[in-house]
């Protein structure tokens, strides 16, 4: 996916003990070209956690042997630098902050999207690993996620912070089709109710499709009738 | 009204009608002895009388004192019984009314009859019976004062640990500590007392296994959702050139985002009811106000909507997280119901925060506005006002609904 997946593999643990959920999570990231392995319970986990590295952990918090906090305390004692992102089905408020306090890098509530989770994961693997130095390459399109900005042929791209987070999000999940619920769930949270028709989503495809065109890029932005959109980058 | 208070004013009444019946019943008691002992006087005086006759055949001398006096007429009709009566005269020296005691009957001397009556006043008695009576009543009230005194002493102190234990029941809430009230001398007060700790301690044990129960049973949901939603983004990716399976799955992610979105509000609305969240935070409801608007700013947009806000910047008491839920979910509300193009206002100050928008329909309906699950219309889940309003009371605030002039209004008064 990223140049960088190609030259070290980068590693993701997911742990979490629906088998469903675990094998979606695992081919979806599988397909962004990860290696994921898996646990599905709490001594499982914390064999994998003290034998291995990885780049990113994905941890659910209610394991039925165990809780994922302990878990995270385990890593953190061991001065592990693995990052952790949490996946619970406890969007309780408590839970989240102590999660965060315990030192994992990233909280996610049940039931979220898979390709939001794999915003998450890239942008703490990003945060851990090269200290903030990341480039994407999507095409003739760089992104500099650092410096939040995108050049086309080096020219510079005039992006609002919404088109910018769309065009992250569409490159991150590249060759994937988007829904307009995941990608209205990205930009703008879910505490707010959308009205049916979703217009403005794809007023700023619109827009970013135009702006993409206008610097020479092709025309990669898909749309599936209007449901949802694909970047297709080959 | 007291126990205490309850216990005396019966207590008082009962003490009062015995003693009023008794003094009743004691005043003739003694009225009858007293006329008797009088009764007998005069027959021992007649019975003197009698006997001077006979002895010397000839009528005694009379002497009259104040208390006593007899008078003798001659009379031609010999009465057979002697006649005993109270009759009244009028005392000129007193001015005033009495009574006096009359034995008469007839003795002959000399073949002549004589018609005799010996009178005995009763003042003495009705002194006698008044002063009596006049010494009932004056202990009769000291009995009654003294034991109200002691009655008040005594029942407060007796009661004290009863009254505690009040105390302490009125404090109570389901998500505190259980009560653990002090053992007490007095057997009834400490059965209370037991039967209240073991009650709470089962109620508090109650509550906690409900709230875990609810939020349990409102995670274990969330995995299967989350499963329902992985699989639906999977096939999204076979969906392409489908245009109806695309629908369909959209419309399953929906429903599951509504599903999820309903588990979480329940889930807050319970916690809401049960208390369980401390609102000591210092929040600036002006900011958070300016940051929701900034991220529906597309969906004012988008439905032309013109809002118009004039805000104060104050700080006060409240749950970070719960006013960001608050001021989301009245927008949300007012934007839902607004028609396009229409206008929402937003008037925030220390004391009121009041939302209106033009409506697209008429007037909610103002008594269900705020019960779970009532709609306007079919998107939401129907309890984003329960929330708001379980908000406000948790906050202490109060919240009203008016329609007027095409306009729905809704005003949170942070003082009530």
């Amino acid at each position: 996916m990223w140049y960088f997946v190609k030259k070290r593999g980068l590693k993701l643990l997911i742990i979490e003990d629906e088998f469903s959920l675990r094998q979606s999570m695992v081919d979806f990231l599988t397909a962004s070209s990860y290696l994921c392995e898996s646990a599905s319970n709490f001594q499982d986990a914390l064999e994998k956690i003290e034998l291995y590295e990885y780049d990113c952990i994905i941890l659910d918090i209610m394991l039925p042997d165990g809780s994922g906090l302990n878990l995270l305390k385990s890593l953190k004692e061991n001065n592990k630098s693995d990052g952790v992102i949490i996946i619970s089905a406890k969007g309780a408020l408590d839970d989240k902050i102590r999660g965060i306090e315990m030192g994992a890098d990233d909280y996610l509530a049940k039931p979220f999207h898979l390709s939001e989770l794999a915003v998450r994961i890239a942008a703490i693997i990003r945060r851990k690993s090269f200290q903030g130095k990341s480039h994407m390459t999507l095409g003739n399109i760089i992104i500099d996620i650092q410096g939040k900005r995108v050049t086309v042929e080096n020219k510079e791209l005039d992006l609002t912070q919404k088109e910018y987070q769309l065009l992250l999000y569409l490159a991150i999940n590249k060759n994937r089709v988007l829904s307009k619920n995941a990608i209205a769930q990205h930009l703008w949270g879910d505490d707010m109710d959308f009205p049916d028709n979703y217009d403005f989503i794809y007023a700023h495809i619109k827009n970013l499709r135009k702006k993409l065109v206008a610097a020479g890029t092709e025309d990669c932005i898909r749309s599936i009738y209007g449901e949802g959109y694909k970047m297709q980058i080959t | 009204m007291k126990l205490f208070t309850k216990y005396n004013r019966i207590n008082i009444t009962a003490t009062i009608c015995i003693f009023l019946a008794g003094s009743v019943a004691f005043y003739f008691v003694l009225d009858y002895v007293l006329i008797r002992q009088l009764d007998a006087s005069l027959r021992s005086e007649k019975q003197e009388i009698t006997e001077y006759i006979q002895e010397h055949q000839q009528l005694p001398e009379i002497q009259n004192t104040k208390e006593q006096w007899i008078q003798i007429n001659k009379t031609d009709l010999p009465i057979e019984k002697p006649i005993l009566k109270t009759i009244p005269v009028y005392n000129k020296a007193e001015a005033e009314q009495e009574y006096i005691r009359q034995l008469s009957f007839t003795v002959s001397v000399n073949q002549q009859y004589y018609l005799v009556a010996v009178n005995k006043s009763e003042t003495e008695t009705e002194e006698l019976l008044k002063l009596i009576i006049l010494v009932t009543i004056s202990m009769v009230a000291m009995i009654l004062l003294f034991n109200y005194l002691i009655n008040r002493r005594l029942i407060n102190a007796i009661w004290k640990p009863f009254y505690n234990t009040i105390h302490n029941i009125k404090d109570y809430a389901a998500n505190k500590q259980a009560l653990s009230l002090s053992k007490e001398p007095i057997d009834e007060i400490n059965l209370l007392n037991e039967s209240l700790n073991s009650m709470t301690e089962q109620i508090h044990k109650d509550f906690y296994a409900l709230r875990s129960f609810t939020e349990n049973a409102s995670h274990e949901m969330q995995t299967p959702l989350a499963i329902i939603r992985s699989k639906v983004e999977s096939l999204y990716q076979l969906a392409e050139g489908k245009e109806i399976m695309m629908q369909q799955l959209l419309s399953i992610e929906d429903a599951c985002l509504k599903l999820s979105k309903l588990h979480q509000s329940l889930l807050l609305l319970t916690k809401l009811e049960n208390k369980q969240f401390v609102l000591k935070e210092s929040i600036h409801l002006k900011s958070i106000l300016e940051q929701k608007i900034e991220e529906r700013k597309e969906l004012f947009e988008s439905k032309k909507i013109d809002l118009q806000v004039n805000a104060t910047d104050f700080e006060m008491q409240l749950h970070q997280h719960l006013s960001e839920i608050l001021i989301s979910n009245l927008l949300n509300n007012a934007i839902r119901y607004t028609a396009l193009g229409g206008t929402i206002s937003i008037v925030l100050n220390p004391q009121t925060l009041t939302i209106s928008n033009t409506a697209i329909a008429g007037s909610l309906d103002t008594e269900k506005v705020f019960t779970r699950f009532y709609k306007a219309s079919e998107s939401g889940t129907g309890l984003g006002l329960s929330i708001i309003k379980e908000i406000c009371i948790a906050a202490g605030f109060s919240i009203a609904y008016r329609f007027e002039n095409e306009t729905h209004y809704f005003i949170i008064d942070f003082q009530a």
